[in-house]
């Protein structure tokens, strides 16, 4: 760039920092904010360090950003003269309802926001007369607060919202965030400008021109339909398992059992009544606490979970699902933060059990339109950042996907043991396994079973979390030995394979039902059954078999008896015809 | 110096809404007066959808804070009074004052910025006595009713954020440079209630500025 040769040397060349500074400043906060693989990293709050570990370049304009991401120094290099426009593009990816030739979603790209710094020179420059060591510093001041007010303006503008959305989902959305770089664009057409606000920023003097920013954004954003495609982080709808509000006939119990182990403890935002211990059997839920474990006498819980928004530890950092574990490890006690106080009387159903079997048979599961078991919790998905390093040029074109893997099987959160194995492959209870044992948020299920509930988009996601206890695992092992000899297949296939341990119980039952002796003796029927049921039931042998010796010898009397008449008879008849024949000599 | 004045758009709040909106008003406004180097904190709102940037000071925090667990204090103890408002002021400090200046007095503001509250009384739901029905009728249309009006608050917010912004940025020169000192992060500020009707205290230094002002030859230093 051609300073004006009038200007001092030191001056020229403090000025012309100002202004080639500016340039990544600006395009760091501006992706900062949008693209999250770009987001900056050793941005702390601790206010202790203070300055020390900052690197120099990021103290420019007294506005520490952090470590710039690698791709940013790329992305500026090419930006080499400062009187090229940088404009930044943040582009959203977005389905259309048009569909291909395969009937596959086409996915159409709309420039949501549009970013431009540029050092305007003009060609003819007015004289300065302000001294040249003030104007350095009048000028680094206005750049400081152009710069503030950037910094704000990128966290109202709707964009934000959507961005922070994305990056927050647990679902790979068919929606995606992309920015683009380069130094000339396209002029918006006039449908698309009449969508499109624009704010421009004061212009800052910078002699012998000024810098100028302005953004050009849409302000409406509903029209993608963002809230309906994309899985936001689950929510625990409180009154989706009823209440005693809403169904006053069902039994609730009251407060009392402290959760052991694999418990969990929420605050609540409404007051509800705490938890209780109950004689009468309750099937557990996926989101109690204790859902796996081995079920103990009068030990049943029915809780109702409100969330909170809770700090974690650092109030200054309120992400958006409404909730983020701190991923402490739980305690045998099972406390640990985010803490949530479990409340009762929300029991969908109250089952009655075989207590010679298990708590977790249920005769509701005969009856599959009746399962009240919730929907099947969405996966959860890493944020994977991109690591693409496109080369320096004009235009650049960067994406970030937000939350999507190629195994599409990913937990959000470090240090949980996935695993693909069909067996614990129940959509809600899945990935859960950890060998730390602590409580888990996330979810994973196989694409198939995901691709069905990302189409219902009313499929609500109550439920957080499970956990799985080690003795709850041998215990579902077995359910599932026994599912595999005893049930038939007609009741595997008609419910989901996540309650295949459940039926499994249930096939065992209802075979050992259909093969007791009934309670009418049936001479005909009996003997068959009541063989099957004696070699099984060895308490009821000496009983069956006196019954069975009784009925051996009736039948066999009667034979016998009918034997002796059908030997009476020839008897009768020969000695008659050999009587005939004396007579007759 | 010139005072450079901003009147906020006046914003209609329930008391419980107040610590939210103050807080990210006042935040707002000394984010992009903390001119010393510091690390912006993103904050959500919670009764909002709406995104705010601290500068990161914790003294800034406490002080914010304070004053506005006072400025609640002050609307519970005149719950006559629906039009509020609060001043914060950015001020230099002078440096030869007579004796008998008080402490604002040592100080030259340079900007003020007045933050328009209109405290609504909470909405109670109409007893009727017609019955149950009649009355979760009132109670739907009383809840559809503040939804309706918490959606236009956080509009009216984000107004007066934009209009903060805009503010900042059209005037630039009056603003003082930041000293490259660890010790002066932010403008020093103050924040004092100012309601619509007389104030004793808004009184009290009303006339005092204007007896300095005024030039009369005793108050001349």
């Amino acid at each position: 760039m051609d300073f004006p040769e009038n200007l001092p040397s030191p001056d020229i060349g403090r000025l012309e920092q100002i202004v080639s500074h500016f340039f990544p400043k600006a395009l760091h906060i501006v992706l900062d904010s949008r693209i999250p693989s770009l987001q900056s990293r050793g941005r702390t709050r601790d206010r202790s360090s203070g300055g020390l570990n900052v690197k120099k370049s990021d103290k420019w304009f007294n506005l520490i950003m952090g470590d710039r991401p690698a791709a940013l120094d790329k992305l500026h290099s090419w930006h080499r003269n400062i009187l090229d426009s940088m404009i930044i593009d943040i582009i959203l990816i977005h389905p259309t309802d048009d569909d291909d030739d395969h009937g596959n979603v086409r996915s159409a790209e709309t420039v949501i926001e549009r970013w431009v710094v540029q050092y305007e020179n003009p060609l003819i420059m007015s004289p300065q007369t302000s001294d040249p060591s003030t104007r350095y510093q009048k000028v680094y001041k206005k750049a400081i607060i152009l710069l503030r007010s950037l910094y704000a303006q990128t966290r109202l503008l709707p964009a934000y919202r959507v961005s922070r959305q994305l990056s927050s989902s647990l679902a790979s959305s068919r929606y995606e965030m992309v920015y683009k770089v380069s130094s000339f664009s396209d002029v918006f057409s006039p449908p698309v400008t009449e969508t499109m606000k624009e704010f421009r920023f004061s212009p800052v003097e910078v002699p012998p021109g000024r810098l100028c920013a302005s953004v050009t954004y849409r302000s409406d954003l509903s029209d993608f339909n963002l809230g309906a495609h994309i899985t936001l982080p689950p929510r625990i709808i409180t009154d989706y398992v009823g209440s005693p509000a809403t169904d006053p006939m069902r039994f609730f119990p009251s407060p009392g059992q402290s959760f052991e182990a694999t418990s969990f403890h929420f605050q609540g935002r409404a007051g509800r009544p705490p938890l209780t211990t109950s004689s009468a059997s309750e099937r557990p839920h996926s989101w109690t606490s204790g859902f796996h474990r081995p079920p103990t006498p009068n030990q049943s819980f029915s809780p109702d979970f409100h969330w909170s928004r809770t700090d974690g530890g650092d109030s200054h950092h309120q992400l958006s699902p409404p909730f983020s574990p701190s991923g402490s490890p739980s305690t045998p006690r099972g406390s640990y933060s985010p803490r949530i106080n479990v409340r009762p009387g929300t029991a969908p159903v109250t089952i009655p059990s075989s207590a010679t079997f298990n708590r977790y048979v249920s005769s509701n599961f005969s009856e599959p339109s009746r399962n009240p078991l919730p929907p099947f919790s969405p996966k959860s998905t890493r944020r994977s950042p991109s690591s693409q390093d496109s080369l320096p040029g004009i235009a650049l074109y960067k994406s970030s996907r937000s939350g999507e893997s190629p195994s599409g099987l990913i937990n959000h959160y470090p240090g949980h043991k996935l695993t693909k194995d069909s067996k614990y492959d129940s959509g809600r209870f899945s990935g859960l396994l950890s060998s730390s044992g602590s409580p888990r948020f996330g979810f994973s299920r196989s694409p198939s079973r995901l691709s069905s509930d990302l189409e219902d988009p009313d499929c609500s996601c109550p439920f957080d979390f499970d956990d799985v206890d080690e003795s709850v695992l041998q215990y579902r092992l077995k359910c599932q030995s026994l599912d595999r000899r005893k049930t038939s297949s007609s009741i595997s296939q008609s419910l989901p394979i996540g309650r295949k341990s459940q039926d499994a119980a249930v096939g065992v039952l209802v075979q050992m039902l259909k093969t007791a002796p009934p309670l009418r003796q049936d001479s005909s029927t009996y003997m068959a059954s009541s063989m099957s049921g004696v070699q099984r039931e060895g308490s009821s042998v000496s009983g069956a078999e006196s019954e069975f010796s009784m009925a051996r010898s009736t039948s066999d009397a009667l034979e016998e008896l009918r034997n002796y008449k059908q030997l009476k008879d020839l008897l009768l008849s020969k000695s008659k015809s050999v009587g005939g024949a004396t007579r007759v000599h | 110096m010139n005072c450079q004045v901003c009147q906020l758009k006046e914003l209609e709040v329930e008391s419980f809404e107040i610590r939210e909106v103050l807080r990210c008003i006042l935040h707002t406004i000394v984010f992009h007066r903390a001119l010393g180097l510091i690390r912006p904190k993103d904050i959500d709102l919670e009764l909002f959808d709406i995104t705010y940037v601290q500068c990161g000071e914790i003294e800034v925090e406490k002080k914010i804070d304070d004053r506005i667990e006072h400025f609640i204090s002050w609307i519970e103890k005149h719950p006559n009074k629906k039009k509020t408002q609060l001043c914060v002021s950015f001020y230099k400090a002078k440096s030869k004052q007579p004796w008998y200046a008080s402490k604002t007095d040592h100080r030259s503001f340079w900007e003020r910025w007045y933050i328009n509250l209109n405290v609504d009384v909470v909405l109670h739901p109409t007893k009727s006595p017609v019955g149950n029905s009649k009355l979760v009728m009132d109670l739907g249309d009383a809840s559809e009713a503040r939804s309706c009006r918490r959606k236009q608050l956080e509009q009216s917010l984000q107004q007066v954020l934009f209009q903060i912004i805009k503010f900042v940025n059209d005037k630039k020169d009056h603003v003082p440079p930041p000293i490259n000192d660890d010790r002066e992060i932010y403008c020093p500020f103050e924040i004092t209630i100012t309601s619509a009707s007389s104030d004793s205290t808004f009184g009290k230094d009303m006339w005092k500025r204007i007896l300095l002002n005024s030039g009369h030859p005793s108050m001349i230093s």
